[in-house]
């Protein structure tokens, strides 16, 4: 049940985003730092990734609102789904958001998130991400330009000021249900198998 | 080269599409054959592509081999037939390496065995059990409506195609009340 969370962390940061929350001065302080230094995880899972070294870059420049690149899940807040999501990439997605610790907060950019966008009919893409795993802040667009972005991105900030941003504890509470969508379209073994990549196989290539 | 192979493969099936593009179509017991005469005769070296075709209402799938010479001027197309209900055939990794991983391809995609190919294993979709989704017997709406949930339209979601109707009707209304009323100010004047 408890697969992917971190114990320890979570008895020190299971009242943060409670309903008093907001009234504490010093969850107040915790949310002001938080939306300040937003590390995003460089990962992109689909063809909206073009849309983010533009956004992180000198032109659009997001470093200057406190957002910037962290190299591994588990120095990262934010986890980018951009774009469409097959079975694939969504079994590598769930595991590196699993990694990832709290809080953290998940945007998802392109309309094929939302509802599988110019994707609806494939067999092998996912419709609707939220089934999957909680979604603070939807970016739609095909693809959703830097600006777009940066303005999904002041208002995730908005929201972790204000604590409302809280899909981590929604999924920790919600678990089962996210489980159970996760199986349904991929099998009992959620996540990837290392043994399956192809430099490991008899041989290699 | 043409005469040689309709002599030695006792094919009428050759077409030449352009000077530097050929297709030829011979059994499937002597594919293999084919390629390896004009790799060893007319220097088809490359393997470019294996594809395949699922003819439904006939019952077989086609499959192409495209062959390049070493400078890429010249292609050859070699087809062959298979049977789709027991779809299997040789494999080509002996003679070309890089049949492997397109034979596994197919091998996903439509199911077809390639014999002596021993790393058949999964590419890109993990555990699939259900039919192999290029076969043409596979209904990919239904499969989608079966296995995953739209999102519902909002409540006050309007029908495009009427809207853009009735849009296009108060337009013309407003435009023709328009000219009626300028010409009957004209005839005022």
């Amino acid at each position: 049940m408890n697969e992917g969370f971190l114990q320890e962390q979570k008895t020190l940061e299971g009242d943060l985003n409670s309903e008093n929350s907001h009234q504490n001065s010093v969850d107040f302080l915790m949310n002001w730092f938080r939306k300040r230094s937003i590390f995003v995880l460089a990962y992109g899972t689909g063809c909206g990734a073009i849309e983010m070294p533009p956004t992180f870059t000198s032109r659009y420049d997001a470093e200057r609102l406190g957002i910037r690149g962290a190299a591994t899940p588990r120095q990262a807040d934010v986890i980018i789904v951009s774009g469409y999501c097959s079975y694939k990439t969504l079994r590598r997605i769930i595991r590196t958001y699993e990694q990832m610790s709290n809080p953290k907060y998940v945007l998802a950019l392109g309309s094929c998130t939302v509802n599988g966008g110019m994707y609806w009919d494939s067999y092998n893409t996912i419709k609707k991400l939220e089934d999957y795993m909680p979604v603070d802040m939807y970016v739609n667009g095909c693809m959703p330009r830097p600006e777009s972005i940066l303005e999904g991105f002041i208002q995730l900030q908005k929201d972790i000021g204000e604590g409302k941003a809280s899909s981590w504890q929604k999924y920790e509470e919600n678990y089962e249900f996210y489980r159970k969508n996760q199986e349904a379209v991929l099998g009992e073994k959620v996540a990837p198998s290392y043994e399956a990549d192809w430099y490991l196989y008899d041989g290699g290539l | 080269m043409l005469s040689a192979i309709k002599n030695q493969f006792a094919t009428d099936d050759i077409i030449v599409k352009r000077s530097d593009l050929y297709k030829v179509s011979v059994v499937k017991e002597r594919v293999f054959e084919l390629i390896k005469f004009i790799g060893n005769n007319y220097k088809y070296k490359t393997l470019n592509a294996i594809t395949c075709t699922d003819w439904i209402e006939e019952e077989h799938f086609t499959l192409t081999y495209i062959i390049t010479t070493l400078d890429r001027k010249n292609t050859f197309m070699v087809q062959t037939m298979i049977n789709r209900n027991d779809a299997h055939i040789n494999s080509l990794v002996k003679e070309f390496a890089q049949a492997e991983i397109m034979e596994r391809d197919l091998h996903e995609m439509y199911g077809i065995d390639f014999v002596g190919n021993e790393n058949l294993k999964e590419l890109s979709l993990e555990n699939w059990v259900h039919t192999p989704p290029l076969r043409r017997e596979f209904d990919t709406l239904e499969f989608v409506n079966e296995h995953l949930t739209f999102r519902e339209g909002r409540d006050d979601n309007l029908d495009v195609k009427v809207e853009m109707k009735r849009i296009r009707a108060e337009k013309k209304a407003a435009k023709e009340l328009a000219k009626k009323l300028a010409e009957e100010s004209k005839d005022g004047e």
